[in-house]
């Protein structure tokens, strides 16, 4: 396959300054293909606090396993933290409780063998390993083996086509720690920071910087004139067949006239394969749109996102404040280091997990506009946010993970799942624990069409001395 | 299911109102309910609107169903205004926090809280009702959105653009949906489909919050409750605006704004300015909505020699003029020149030429209007010039010359009756003016109707306006036009008892417009409608 295969890309010229050019080859499903599978792994630093993230179900003792519907909640029955996803909440799959054992296993490894044990580090090497990290002299740990979305990169990549995209940000939280994704063994996988870059590899050519100021909030707004007009149009698919003929038939009239000015204002906002990008929005939103744009022109099907740790200033919050040191004094008895609890803390760690929800609800969005096979793009893909630390005050278990979009079916979406601390931890001093982190990224590998029994570590010993089993996909996620 | 049914069908068959229940089209707002709509609805919002695509008028009425298909310049208006509303309506924090509701949305939390308010309540204002679960999810899902590519704000301004712009505020869909075994029965119109039928006939406008109180409590189901709410709606002052528009389009009003009324001749009027016609409309205005804040019957509006006038108007009625020019001061119009609408200027000029009056005009414009009959076309070789003075005969009257234009046995068949009208209005002139002399001839006003209910001589315009308050063809004329106007389309030929009853009714209280009303709101096929089923 020539990569540099040329096709002329539509209307690239008027946009963002981007000269016209001709650009890869979009291998994009044609006709009746059956949509794939795609997954993204939206990553973000801290996880989050209970207090904002749990849903207060009532008669559900926090030690009992609850799998509840979430399509009957009502917005505000939502917990804070996830009331931005509420819209979604038929494709989307919540869960609680579950651990990552393994981090656990190798701080008691590095504690036994005089390694890193920052908390940090060890979960920054494991969340996408699940697997023994790589204890370097004098320096911070890093991934010990290769990561769920290389793995998968892997299996599902075919020539012409990216076998996954890495975007983001360093994990700001602590300096010199490593990234989540690895080819190996201690071999980051490559990573762009910027979306234009991240457009022009797409795209498969170099395309000169867009000269002049960035568009000002008013061409934003009325950019989005197409995107609005997009809204308008549905609202006419949705309310017509509930009139009769001749209103039906009034209303489909006017909805047509709708798609044609859309059209006119320069954007058809459901196109599958629509090469064009207009950096608009914050860092974050930017990856968002290009997320949509590789999928939907199908150049890969495995994104790892790993969201900036913004300044405060960007959530609404004093510019000498720092998220660290929020994270660290966010929950009332469980503070950690010596800090003490502080609740304007645990509102900003609640305001950041909303900071975060709302860009991943974005994602969904433009994700869900996107037509495919019998419904959107969403439909054929697990959206898995995951946090490194299962809480801000640096645990590694009760922690939360969101799948949202039906990975083609096999997810089984449209409920919130609780899993109780029933499992032993490696670590002493630990109280027991959920479920274990790498049943999750097992799930994820099912999801994408893989049969593995284990992925990383297939079992680690308690503290106790008994087999911790790291092996089987979690039923309750799967359909 | 069955027996339900029935017994609504009992119910109605043993009613007050006369039973038939007409077809209820998706309505769209018309272009005078929009702009109304958006004027209550953000008070505080002022925007230069573009031009809307004028509005087809069908018998003289603009919000006509039949005449609403969209076009794609009414569909890029829409866009357009909707833009610029969304857009004044969030100019600044202080507009925001007025539009929202809300005190800050600087943290997320804040704003994911004040976003979902702001969807609630302003969806509800513009939709008339509380939205679904699913209309609640896609607008916020859409401001979520929004709000990361711009920011709060931003995102506000474009979901009021999107819902500006949504089927359920540009149109007044009403569930009708058949449950088991129900279709074909008749039901009372859901409460806050019902409120939106009140507002938008008697008010022109959306539902206020009483009104939609009222739904909530799943009342305006019954003639009893509908009646307090229209009682209510009636004493306030957007229900003028009804009565405003309903004459102007009944009576054609506005014709005097037509191009050729920018000029009179100076034998005319010698101080006639584009703009008098301008007044014109607007002493109309003035008098019909305070005839109705004041009395509100149809026969003041007939009748009634009080008008407000400014210095131009002063000048054609010869009264004396205001303090300034600018302004409009209540005044009494001479008693032996003027009474009721049909003997003020925008009626007499709006029906006349620029050098002089037409009587077969102005007959056929009654005709037309006060008598809902439709006059036949002139033969096709009628000359249908102006009359003109020949100097070989010497001076002859307006009503000598159309006499003789319309004398042969052809034309006397139309124009016997139509002349007998308007040679009864010869004392006003082509500006409205009232004059007794042309052409050092005195004018004869003296005449005589044909063919109606209250034929007989009458001695000009004030006595011909006291024969139409005894005709009950006036009447009819006037239900049906005001049952048209409510309903956005003809009467079926099932409606025409009620036409019958609201006649009786209109005359019986010596043409009470408030009474109409009622009757009209309280009316079954006002009031209930077929239950269908879904394409």
């Amino acid at each position: 396959m020539n990569r540099r295969q040329l096709l002329k890309a539509l209307g690239l010229g008027a946009l963002a300054g981007i000269s016209p050019l001709t650009a890869r080859r979009f291998l994009a499903t044609a006709g009746n293909a059956a949509p794939p599978t795609r997954i993204v792994f939206f990553v973000t630093a801290h996880g989050h606090t209970p207090k904002s993230w749990n849903m207060p179900f009532a008669n559900a003792p926090i030690d009992q396993f609850i799998d509840r519907p979430l399509l009957p909640m009502a917005r505000a029955e939502f917990s804070e933290m996830l009331r931005p996803l509420h819209p979604y909440r038929d494709r989307l799959l919540v869960t609680e409780g579950l651990a990552n054992v393994v981090n656990l296993h190798n701080i008691g490894e590095a504690m036994r063998t005089g390694g890193d044990i920052n908390n940090h580090s060890i979960a920054v090497a494991g969340l996408l390993t699940g697997n023994v990290v790589q204890q370097n002299v004098g320096v911070p740990c890093t991934g010990g083996a290769r990561s769920i979305d290389q793995e998968l990169a892997i299996r599902t990549g075919a020539p012409g086509r990216f076998g996954s995209r890495v975007y983001g940000f360093d994990y700001s939280a602590v300096a010199g720690v490593s990234p989540f994704s690895f080819l190996g063994p201690g071999q980051a996988s490559p990573k762009v920071a910027d979306p234009l870059v991240a457009f022009r590899d797409l795209m498969g050519l170099y395309v000169p910087p867009p000269t002049g100021e960035p568009p000002s909030r008013e061409q934003v707004l009325s950019g989005l004139r197409p995107s609005v007009l997009d809204a308008v149009a549905r609202e006419y698919d949705f309310l017509a067949p509930q009139l009769d003929a001749a209103g039906k038939q009034r209303l489909e009239q006017h909805r047509d006239f709708v798609r044609d000015l859309e059209l006119s204002l320069g954007a058809g906002a459901s196109a599958t394969c629509d090469p064009r990008f207009v950096p608009t929005g914050d860092r974050i939103t930017q990856f968002m749109d290009i997320i949509k744009l590789a999928f939907a022109c199908d150049l890969t099907r495995v994104v790892t996102f790993v969201a900036p740790v913004p300044e405060c200033t960007e959530f609404g919050y004093p510019a000498d404040a720092t998220v660290h040191r929020y994270a660290h004094r966010s929950i009332a008895g469980g503070s950690t280091c010596g800090a003490m609890y502080e609740p304007e803390a645990e509102r900003a760690m609640a305001d950041l997990g909303v900071w975060y929800a709302n860009h991943f609800a974005y994602l969904l969005e433009q994700l869900d506009s996107v037509v495919e096979g019998n419904g959107t793009m969403l439909d054929h893909t697990a959206v898995v946010w995951l946090t490194e630390l299962a809480t801000p005050t640096h645990y590694h278990h009760d922690a939360f993970a969101v799948i949202a979009g039906g990975g083609n079916g096999k997810v089984k979406t449209g409920r919130y799942v609780r899993y109780p601390r029933t499992d032993g931890s490696p670590l002493a001093g630990y109280a027991n624990v959920g479920p274990a982190h790498n049943r999750l990224l097992l799930s994820l590998m099912r999801v994408m069409g893989q049969s593995d029994d284990t992925f990383g570590l297939s079992s680690v010993r308690s503290a106790a001395g008994n087999v911790i089993s790291l092996q089987g996909a979690l039923p309750e996620l799967l359909r | 299911m069955k027996r339900l049914a029935w017994l609504i069908l009992a119910a109605v068959a043993c009613g007050d109102n006369i039973a038939a229940v007409g077809p209820a089209p998706l309505r769209r707002l018309s272009n005078l309910e929009y702009r109304y709509a958006l004027a209550d609805l953000f008070p505080t919002v002022a925007v230069e609107l573009p031009p809307l695509p004028a509005d087809t008028a069908v018998a003289g009425f603009e919000n006509e169903v039949q005449a609403q298909q969209p076009s794609d310049l009414r569909i890029a208006r829409f866009e357009e205004v909707a833009v610029l509303y969304a857009s004044a309506a969030t100019k600044d924090d202080a507009a925001v926090r007025l539009l929202t509701g809300c005190a800050s949305w600087t943290t997320p939390s804040e704003a994911a809280a004040c976003g979902a308010q702001f969807v609630r309540t302003m969806g509800a204002k513009l939709f008339r009702r509380p939205l679904t679960v699913d209309e609640e999810d896609r607008l916020l899902r859409k401001l979520t959105a929004w709000s990361m590519s711009v920011d709060f704000a931003g995102a506000v301004q474009l979901s009021l653009s999107a819902m500006l712009q949504a089927p359920q505020f540009l149109y007044r869909p009403e569930p009708q949906l058949a449950l088991d075994g129900s279709v074909g029965a008749i039901a009372p119109v859901e409460p806050y489909a019902m409120a939106s039928r009140l507002s938008f006939f008697l008010w022109e406008s959306v539902p206020d919050d009483e009104l939609l109180a009222a739904a909530a409590r799943g009342e305006l189901q019954t003639v009893a409750s509908i009646r307090e709410q229209a009682t209510r709606m009636l004493a306030d002052p957007r229900a003028a605006r009804l009565i405003w528009d309903f004459h102007r389009q009944w009576l054609a009003l506005d014709r005097i704004l037509n191009d050729e009324h920018d000029y009179r001749t100076p034998e005319i009027d010698d101080a006639w300015t584009a703009n008098t016609k301008k007044s014109m409309l607007r002493e109309s205005q003035l008098f019909v909505e305070n005839s109705f804040l004041r009395v509100g019957s149809f026969a003041d509006l007939l009748s009634s020699r009080t008008a407000w006038v400014n210095a131009d108007m002063a000048r054609i009625y010869g009264v004396p003029a205001p303090a300034t020019a600018d302004a409009w001061t209540e005044t009494d119009l001479p008693a032996e020149q003027r009474a009721g609408l049909l003997t003020r200027a925008a009626f007499l000029a709006g029906t006349s030429h620029r050098g002089g009056t037409s009587p077969p005009v102005r007959g056929n414009a009654i005709m037309l209007h006060m008598l809902c009959r439709l006059p036949a076309p002139p033969p096709p070789d009628a000359d249908l010039s102006m009359p003109v003075q020949d100097p070989r005969i010497g001076p002859q009257t307006n009503r000598e010359l159309f006499a003789d234009r319309t004398a042969t046995p052809a034309c006397q068949q139309c124009h016997r009756a139509l002349n007998g009208i308007g040679f009864g209005f010869e004392n006003y002139n082509a500006a409205g003016r009232f004059v007794t002399q042309e052409h050092g001839l005195t004018i004869d006003a003296a005449s005589r109707l044909f063919g109606t209910d209250v034929d007989g001589a009458f001695a000009g315009a004030i006595e011909f306006s006291e024969a139409m308050q005894r005709s009950r063809e006036v009447y009819n004329c006037a239900s049906q036009q005001w049952l048209r106007y409510a309903l956005g389309r003809a009467a079926t030929d099932d409606e025409a008892g009620l036409i019958g009853e609201l006649t009786d009714q209109f005359m019986t209280s010596k043409g009470d417009i408030r009474q109409l009303l009622l009757a009209i709101v309280t009316a079954n096929t006002f009031r209930m409608r077929t239950v269908g089923v879904a394409p």
